[in-house]
């Protein structure tokens, strides 16, 4: 597949384009987001409102990170149950390290991200190379992380240093610092998973193991890098989490793996192989937009959770419904 | 089974020997019998600084009883199977008295009821668990949610004679102190008196993150926010600043206290005309009472003869009664400091300076 170099166009209706803007994937979470924003005008004003947009956005920058995370993961077969405790570990490394002194403040982004890549490489490890259950491998290594963010924190919140919180929380042309920070990330990882040889022998790998093993592809190596690249990215929302909110818990990951699992099948990669970033990263706003929704409707707490679990299954059922579609259309 | 902290542990037990060691040199308290017995802490989460000031406040309080010979404490992190094995657990290791902070709720009323048929004190309190005393548990202490609704409301017809729209933000669906807090409200506040979020309250399971989003979603939508009422304050002082991004002023505040809030409110209220301030006491120091309880029927003292928690007005930013709003800016944001334990003491506890 290496030998295989042909450079895919920036944006392409196939194969390799960093952002499949035409793709049944992208479009379906687009239009979902389409049909969101065309229900709050009439249902839900103020939930679309500047204040509302740029109070939430953040939020779904955040998820945004975590899903990005979570699809390297999915691409390679495997759902990673670590979410909770990597966030976790990085909002309070970045929290209680300091103390509320900016001067700590680079100090302990250096080791929370040391501590992501520790994860990474342990989690990599046992799925990769020992053939672990990724599931049964990170959940045991989030007990593990729950672990030492009650040794950092004591499982207790502290103020944020005043510098994250600014760099966080700051805007430029009016727009979020962590919205910079979500969409530098889906840059990334769409242009090394689209554009780079070592991203296509990514896919590759993911889609059939044998096949790539087959052609000397490294999939072992492959498969466990893709839990370095999640923790890495975990971090980065940990750290952002920890400035968006002045006084994070110490368990501020807890409500997000869910939400990040489903960013990732809203964004149409149901398992391994092709992955759709922009589709993931669209799917964290919509799904973001629909809690704002959910709020500003003004449900009751279980029928916000209602509307928030039937979005999700319409949008699984139509791209399952595509692949099926699709498949038999091969055959 | 029973997770103990150890880094909390070391401050908690030097806060204990501290303050109880000064206690020696007392008259030891009625409710500590001659018996000597051990007792134990069940918390059913313990992941913030209101549950590790708790902690510190029961293991000061058992310190002052020289019959009981052990305190420990164990957090069953938000999982109701690990509050239930937690509590068999000290069942089975023989710990005489068993403090249960419920959150679980009634999940819990079989492990305890267990407990209870082995022989044990068991004092379930604050968190509502059905059953009955006498036959799933020894005592059942009840904080006065309700009261504290009617004290809310009170200072709300102070500050809005003519009525007003009010926003109540409490913890997770269906919890007791809410749902209490919000017939406390009621039954004061008429109807002209709006309260905006759905009913009995605003979900917000007391995250800071979950309550930015609710906030901003109800800032959105509501032009005209009067008062925001929430029984945990700290939680607020991330939201609050969304605001000032309407270019609107900070709303009246009646929430429970915490140092965060009290610092907040002295940063901003110059610069927000309408932000003034009114807080309960947290309720930190209602474990007290459930330890003089548990340790009176594990030890063979007088049982206290209060029942029931007040929840007493703490801090009245225009008043100034009975408390002005309180800062130590030189503390942790995430003490209380109505709490009797001392600041210093609840800051090494939630792993301060």
């Amino acid at each position: 597949m290496a030998g295989n170099s042909k450079t895919a166009p920036f944006f392409s209706s196939a194969g390799s384009g960093i952002f499949r803007m035409p793709g049944p994937q992208i479009l379906t979470v687009l239009l979902s987001i389409v049909g969101l924003v065309v229900a709050s005008i009439f249902f839900a004003p103020s939930s679309i409102t500047l204040g509302a947009v740029s109070g939430s956005i953040p939020f779904a920058a955040v998820l945004a990170i975590v899903g990005l995370g979570q699809l390297l993961v999915v691409q390679q077969g495997g759902f990673d149950l670590s979410v909770p405790g990597g966030v976790s570990l990085a909002v309070v490394i970045c929290a209680h390290v300091p103390a509320g002194d900016n001067a700590v403040l680079p100090y302990a982004v250096g080791l929370a991200i040391c501590a992501a890549l520790a994860t990474g490489i342990l989690n990599g490890v046992m799925v990769g190379v020992f053939r672990v259950n990724a599931v049964i491998a990170t959940i045991g290594v989030n007990a593990l992380l729950y672990g030492g963010v009650f040794a950092v924190s004591g499982g207790v919140p502290i103020l944020t240093t005043p510098l994250l919180q600014k760099i966080v929380i700051g805007t430029t042309f009016g727009i979020p610092h962590s919205v910079y920070f979500a969409l530098a990330a889906l840059i990334v990882v769409a242009f090394v998973v689209k554009k780079t040889v070592m991203g296509r022998r990514f896919e590759v790998i993911g889609a059939n193991k044998t096949a790539a093993a087959a052609v000397g592809l490294r999939v072992r190596l492959h498969e466990s890098m893709a839990y370095v690249y999640a923790q890495l990215l975990y971090c980065l929302a940990g750290i952002l989490l920890a400035g968006i909110l002045r006084e994070p818990t110490a368990f501020q990951g807890e409500a997000l793996l869910l939400p990040s699992i489903a960013v990732v099948v809203l964004g149409g990669t149901l398992s391994g192989g092709r992955g759709y970033p922009l589709a993931t990263f669209i799917a964290a706003i919509f799904l973001n937009q629909l809690s704002q929704f959910a709020l500003a409707v003004g449900v009751p707490y279980s029928g916000q959770s209602i509307i928030q679990a039937l979005a999700l299954g319409l949008g699984i059922s139509v791209h399952s419904m595509q692949r099926r579609f699709g498949q038999r259309k091969l055959t | 089974m029973v997770n103990s902290k150890l880094k909390l542990a070391g401050a908690v037990a030097s806060a204990a020997l501290t303050i109880g060691g000064a206690a020696m040199g007392e008259e030891t308290p009625s409710w500590c019998g001659p018996d000597e017995a051990t007792l134990a802490l069940m918390d059913g989460f313990g992941g913030n600084s209101w549950r590790q000031v708790t902690n510190a406040a029961a293991a000061i309080e058992a310190a002052k009883c020289p019959s009981i010979t052990n305190y420990e404490y164990s957090d069953a992190q938000g999982n109701t199977q690990k509050a239930i094995s937690d509590i068999k657990a000290f069942t089975a290791k023989g710990t005489d008295a068993l403090i249960v902070f419920a959150d679980s709720g009634p999940a819990v009323l079989p492990a305890m009821t267990s407990a209870y048929r082995a022989g044990r004190v068991v004092i379930p309190f604050r968190v509502e668990v059905a059953g009955e005393e006498g036959v799933n548990f020894s005592k059942y202490l009840n904080t006065d949610f309700y009261g504290e609704g009617v004290t809310f409301a009170n200072w709300i017809k102070e500050i809005l004679p003519d009525g007003g729209n009010v926003l109540f933000l409490s913890g997770p669906a269906g919890t007791s102190q809410g749902v209490q807090a919000y017939e406390g409200m009621k039954s004061v506040l008429g109807d002209e008196y709006v309260f905006l979020n759905s009913l009995p309250f605003a979900v917000t399971n007391w995250d800071p993150a979950l309550t930015q989003q609710v906030l901003t979603a109800e800032i959105a939508k509501h032009d005209e926010i009067d008062v925001i009422v929430s029984d945990f304050g700290p939680s607020l002082v991330g939201a609050l600043p969304e605001f000032e991004k309407y270019g609107r002023s900070i709303p009246a505040i009646a929430a429970a206290d915490g140092n965060s809030i009290g610092c907040f409110w002295h940063e901003k209220h110059e610069s927000n005309p309408d932000f003034e301030l009114f807080t309960v006491s947290t309720g930190n120091d209602d474990v007290r009472l459930a330890v003089q309880w548990a340790a009176a029927l594990a030890t063979g003292g007088t049982p206290p003869e209060q029942e029931m928690n007040p929840v007493p007005p703490f801090e009245n930013s225009i008043t100034g009664e009975p408390n002005p709003v309180q800062c130590r800016d030189d503390l942790p944001g995430s003490i209380f400091l109505s709490s009797s334990v001392p600041a210093d003491v609840q800051a090494k506890a939630v792993g301060g300076k």
